[in-house]
């Protein structure tokens, strides 16, 4: 695998022009005789959709962007298609794109499904040949074949989306683009989309999506960019990405302001976090842990104002973003009955069986809506090390029993 | 993909997206006549009524003089059956880009091949009707009246001029149309002008009035129609100045709105 981004935008800002009558004659005017179209409505004011955006996702990977409405998601996704142009800023993209941005989008009434998903195909850049041989596969996956020979104004409105969603992902693009489309269809399809984009995620498809439907965005993706009122707030982790936007909205809701903070720590400070340790059966700091040992997560913490609604939390990914384990203490049954003072809270794990690499811990301490006290990414690293370099992030205790197979035990 | 204004033009653009403009004008041709009685009929009888309208009109109500050995009709119909054919193109160019706005928007599509689509098919539609005038002049020509224009070899050629014209200008009008939404209504009024501005239910040398003769003469189109009717009916093999003249518009009118086009493409996807 090329090591080059499929994905890459460096200071990418929109700013869409002025729909008033005045602003888009003159700018027609600039355009034909200067070619002046960006820099002219650069002046004016127009609207800032989305200002500063810094973004490198690698192929493979899933990248999630959430956000309130009207913060820029759609824009962003845009532009990542080639549907609209940047006002500043460059988008690059390598090998094909497919947007999924409306299922079905310029599917014409009149015809047949079969005709429809044929031009469909095409727009998407396969040849009429191609999609043609995929045709089978398109029209099985969408489960609509009694139906394909017929206009597609008779369809019903999850017919529309099935065969739009089927005709995209045949075409196999490098890179995916994807505007809040699983919302749609049924239980069963809605499974069989996921099982599709985790195909096109092991082909090696990078995929940019976008959804309010953040337990899915910690499902699929692995890193996330926050926006609101078209500004990055976070670019990191997928939970990071979520739990910042969670406790935003919490604190949104509660009237109170927005938690302060960097990119990679933030809350309102009502409890802090003091350190974040791991530590060893003796109590001793790790850096350097092997596989399947005993280990503790330690969390000291300073409380300034005293709480009766609060969660402790923590999380471990890999380094690259993977998602390896996450816990908080109402998940685990734990009720907050009053903190107040200092104190510390430790999450101790008998055998950390974890495979070898390197791990990163995010620690909180919020409010049950999650609204954020303190939350601080990637707090603490550690390196797992183990005798041989099993992939993956889970590492449990094995043992082969060759019972038919005539084969030499590991040596040493 | 291209950034800024396109580098490699829209000819090569559509040239690259040939089979895509290939079903889409299938697609629209296919959907025309979904569900009417008469089908591909309609390509033929829509000229065909209006023809016995103004053929009506003209020779009862306002007899025209005949200046040839020509019927009428035949006269009409040789001006006519082009007229139409640019004339619906560039109404259709005006709502094509809107009327796929969805596929701008969300699919990324190249949006030349939408004007492209309306011409293209207009001329299919045109090519149906084609043989009702080669009919009509072959029947005539049987009764011995005239003679069997057999310059019609040359109507490719003509074909391709008035295509050219015709394409330069659905470009532009479609391009124009997005940010314009006047345009619309200021078209079916110059194409009206326009219709009466060009030797169609006339001709050139009916028109005795200097002054009208020579506006006429210098109306663009004009020469265009004149070529087409030369060769399809009057058996004429036209001046090298009117080839010349012909083409020369043609030219100018696709390179004007190629130009104006690819100007404004950058726009079309979000203003549509």
């Amino acid at each position: 695998m090329s090591t080059a981004p499929a994905i890459r935008l460096m200071g990418v800002s929109k700013n869409y022009p002025p729909l008033t009558r005045r602003g888009r004659l003159h700018s027609l005017k600039g355009a034909l005789l200067h070619g002046e179209l960006w820099r002219a409505q650069q002046e004016q004011q127009g609207f800032l959709a989305l200002s500063g955006v810094d973004l490198e996702i690698p192929p493979g990977e899933t990248f999630a962007v959430i956000g309130p409405n009207g913060s820029g998601k759609s824009t962003l996704l845009k532009l990542v298609a080639g549907i609209l142009r940047p006002t500043e800023g460059t988008v690059e993209v390598a090998g094909r794109v497919t947007a999924l941005i409306e299922l079905g989008a310029g599917f014409h009434p009149e015809i047949s499904g079969r005709d429809n998903a044929i031009i469909n195909g095409m727009m998407l850049g396969l040849s009429r040949t191609e999609v043609i041989r995929r045709l089978p596969e398109i029209i099985a996956f969408s489960g609509i074949e009694p139906f394909i020979d017929l206009p597609v104004k008779t369809y019903s409105s999850g017919m529309y989306v099935r065969l739009g969603f089927s005709v995209a992902v045949v075409v196999e693009p490098d890179v995916l683009v994807v505007d809040e489309i699983l919302a749609v269809g049924d239980e069963a399809f809605a499974h069989r989309c996921l099982e599709r984009i985790a195909r096109l995620q092991r082909r090696g498809t990078a995929i940019l999506l976008v959804s309010h439907d953040l337990a899915l965005v910690e499902q699929l993706a692995q890193r996330a960019l926050y926006l609101k009122g078209g500004t990055p707030v976070l670019t990191g982790a997928a939970g990071a990405a979520v739990a910042r936007y969670r406790s935003d909205v919490a604190s949104d809701e509660a009237g109170g302001e927005a938690a302060g903070g960097s990119s990679r720590r933030w809350g309102n400070g009502a409890v802090a976090l003091e350190s974040v340790e791991l530590l060893d059966v003796g109590g001793r700091p790790l850096r350097l842990l092997v596989s399947g040992e005993p280990a503790e997560i330690r969390i000291s913490y300073a409380v300034r104002i005293p709480q009766e609604d609060f969660v402790f939390g923590v999380a471990i990914r890999r380094e690259d973003g993977t998602h390896v384990f996450g816990t908080n203490t109402d998940l685990d049954g734990w009720r907050p009955e009053r903190l107040a003072g200092d104190g510390q809270i430790t999450l101790e794990f008998p055998r950390l069986e974890l495979a070898p690499g390197r791990y990163v811990v995010d620690a909180a301490v919020h409010a049950k809506n999650g609204l954020a006290y303190d939350y601080a990414c990637e707090v603490l690293s550690f390196t797992v090390a183990a005798p041989i370099g099993w992939p993956g992030c889970y590492a449990p205790r094995h043992h082969w029993q060759p019972r038919g197979p005539v084969m030499g035990p590991p040596s040493g | 993909m291209s950034s800024g204004p396109m580098r490699d033009g829209i000819f090569l653009s559509l040239y690259r997206n040939r089979a895509l403009v290939g079903v889409l004008v299938a697609r629209e041709l296919k959907a025309r006549y979904r569900g009417t009685f008469l089908g591909y009929l309609w390509s033929l009888l829509n000229p065909l009524l209006l023809l016995g309208i103004y053929t009506a009109v003209f020779t009862y109500v306002i007899p025209a003089r005949a200046t040839s050995a020509f019927p009428y009709p035949l006269l009409l119909f040789s001006g006519l059956l082009p007229w139409l054919f640019g004339s619906g193109a560039l109404l259709d160019a005006a709502i094509v880009l809107s009327d796929n706005g969805p596929l701008l928007r969300k699919v990324v599509c190249p949006p030349e091949v939408f004007p492209a689509v309306t011409v293209l098919s207009h001329l299919v539609h045109h090519l149906l009707a084609l043989p009702i005038l080669l009919a009509g002049t072959a029947v005539v020509a049987g009764m011995g009246l005239v003679r069997f224009p057999w310059t019609v070899v040359l109507l490719p050629f003509a074909l391709l001029v008035w295509v050219l014209a015709v394409g330069g200008l659905a470009l532009a009008v479609a391009a124009l149309a997005v940010h314009f939404r006047d345009l619309k209504d200021l078209l079916h009024n110059m194409l009206n002008l326009f219709f009466f501005a060009t030797p169609i239910i006339y001709t050139l040398d009916q028109v005795r009035v200097p002054i009208l003769h020579r506006m006429i003469q210098a109306n663009p189109v004009t020469p265009l129609i004149q070529v087409y009717r030369d060769v399809v009916l009057l058996g004429e093999v036209p001046s090298l100045v009117t080839w010349a003249w012909a083409t020369a518009v043609a030219l100018i009118f696709w390179f004007v709105g190629t130009w104006i086009f690819s100007r404004l493409r950058e726009t079309i996807a979000e203003t549509v």
